[in-house]
């Protein structure tokens, strides 16, 4: 058997060894990578810097373990840009299996400004600073019952307090009250918040989209329903840099992980890994081809 | 007749502003909706149990893997309803045992996140094995097809704006036009097949949803 026969018969667990590899050495041995912000990511990260102060951001964790990833560090970047900007937060989710995820990502952000906390206003607390609603079902009761009145939606919060009881809920009523709202999901669910708060209510909606499904969104980003979009392992990696120029720019001078930023080494080498895989693929074909005819 | 009233009144709620309408639509939305969600959760775990004790009765193929199923079922529920989400939300049931703690949101990030993390992962391997052996460059449709994604895939890593300065801003032009020309199309299409769907439905033309065929 010829050279060009061999490799294209080569038995596939060499090429996962090699994707394996690939994606290993990077995440151990990152290298440098400073993201430049594409418009998409640019346009959602300006919204919320400069959303009037007495509105919320909302964000929505519709995203599941299995694409935590290439979504979470979306999550986390949005929090440390909320809360470094005094901005009120509302997390809720529509996926059941996010709500740990939620759960997760806002005690982590608050662990980090908390720890570095000297005074109650640095501190971000729980029912002041932050309420997070929790899950609950179905979709649309939830999407449309936002716009009336959010504690009919969310009676209880996440850790079972009231919601009426809370002082954040005082201002924050509905969707009047939100400035906007991201939601970060692998399905289609921030076409529903289009559908229903975007078109019914008028609020404002972004989104956080895992790369394979980015492509799904850009009509709706073309037409403005969503105003800024953060797509894939990149977008998170782009909206993380722009967070941590906001950091320099406040003086805020926190050595933070950026798993985005971090996994961005791994993405790099797997993608030239599988360009290389096409086009090797592709000249065995060809003169194997031209070989037999 | 109940799909004729609801479904039409359901779509006329949205267009009419009236406070009866308002009031019922809100009604049905945030009581009657949640309370036939809520027996779907009944029915779907009644199914689950259903079907995984039947195999492990009938000791059909894997049926040991209905117990781990039927188990982390049970366990999850009683943790999830009685032991609290976190050291710091206890529960009334006591869910750790000196330092080892099994929480629900303990027992998620240690279990359920690297186990779905991991089956996801695997996609990476799969995706490798695909692109050597079938992206080739048969002819001109998959050329096109292959010329698209080099430019995405480069342009979606940071060492494409290294090797040529303008290759992400083509990329994401490649997105925002020819790919959003072709998917409101598809969109377009898609929207007009589920209202005709749907009027199929609310009139009774099609009744293939409740099992009964197509008459």
């Amino acid at each position: 058997m010829k050279f060009w026969d061999r490799l294209l018969r080569i038995d596939r667990r060499w090429l996962y060894a090699i994707i394996w590899l690939v994606v290993m050495i990077p995440l151990l041995f990152p290298f440098k990578i400073k993201p430049m912000a594409m418009p998409p990511v640019t346009r959602l990260f300006n919204y919320i810097d400069t959303m009037p102060e007495d509105k919320t951001l909302v964000i929505s964790v519709d995203y599941t373990p299995d694409i935590q990833p290439e979504l979470h560090p979306m999550c986390i970047a949005l929090l440390r840009h909320a809360f470094a900007n005094h901005r009120k937060v509302g997390l809720l989710t529509l996926q059941v299996m996010g709500l740990g995820l939620g759960e997760a990502a806002i005690r982590q952000v608050t662990e980090e400004f908390n720890s570095r906390a000297t005074t109650h206003e640095d501190s971000i607390i729980n029912g002041e600073d932050y309420v997070y609603w929790g899950w609950t079902t179905p979709i649309i009761t939830i999407l449309l019952g936002m716009g009336e009145r959010i504690t009919n939606v969310f009676p209880v919060d996440y850790y079972g307090h009231r919601t009426d009881s809370l002082p954040i809920m005082a201002q924050l009523k509905n969707y009047d009250d939100i400035g906007i709202v991201v939601s970060i999901a692998g399905s289609s669910i921030p076409i529903s918040w289009v559908n229903f708060a975007n078109t019914q209510f008028g609020v404002p909606i972004g989104c956080g989209a895992t790369a394979v499904s980015a492509a799904d969104y850009y009509p709706y980003l073309n037409s403005g329903q969503f105003t800024g979009m953060m797509a894939g392992m990149k977008g998170a990696a782009e909206y993380e840099q722009l967070v941590a120029d906001k950091f320099d720019e406040l003086g805020i001078r926190w050595e933070l992980r950026r798993k985005g930023t971090e996994a961005m080494s791994s993405q790099t080498a797997a993608h030239i890994a599988i360009m290389i895989f096409i086009i090797i693929g592709n000249i065995a074909f060809f003169i194997t081809r031209r070989r037999k005819k | 007749m109940i799909v004729l009233v609801l479904g039409i009144f359901g779509a006329a709620a949205f267009i009419i502003p009236h406070p009866i309408v308002k009031g019922i639509d809100g009604t049905m939305r945030n009581d009657v909706l949640r309370i036939i969600t809520a027996f779907s959760l009944v029915l779907g775990v009644g199914s689950i149990i259903q079907h995984h004790l039947i195999k492990v009765r009938r000791k059909a193929e894997h049926w040991p893997f209905s117990y781990v199923t039927l188990i982390a079922l049970v366990a999850s529920a009683i943790i999830g309803l009685f032991g609290g989400i976190d050291p710091a939300s206890p529960g009334i049931l006591p869910t750790h045992i000196g330092g080892f703690s099994f929480h629900m949101q303990t027992l998620y990030e240690n279990v359920m996140v690297p186990l779905a993390a991991t089956m996801f992962a695997l996609l990476a391997f799969f995706m490798a094995s695909a692109a050597y052996r079938a992206f080739r460059a048969r002819n001109l449709e998959a050329t096109l097809l292959l010329i698209a994604a080099f430019i995405l895939m480069l342009g979606a890593v940071p060492l494409g704006r290294m090797l040529i300065r303008p290759l992400p801003d083509f990329a994401e032009w490649i997105l925002t036009v020819p790919n959003t020309a072709a998917k409101r199309g598809i969109m377009f299409g898609i929207g007009l097949g589920s209202i005709a769907t749907s009027l199929k439905i609310i009139l009774g033309i099609e009744r293939g949803w409740l099992g009964g065929g197509g008459k």
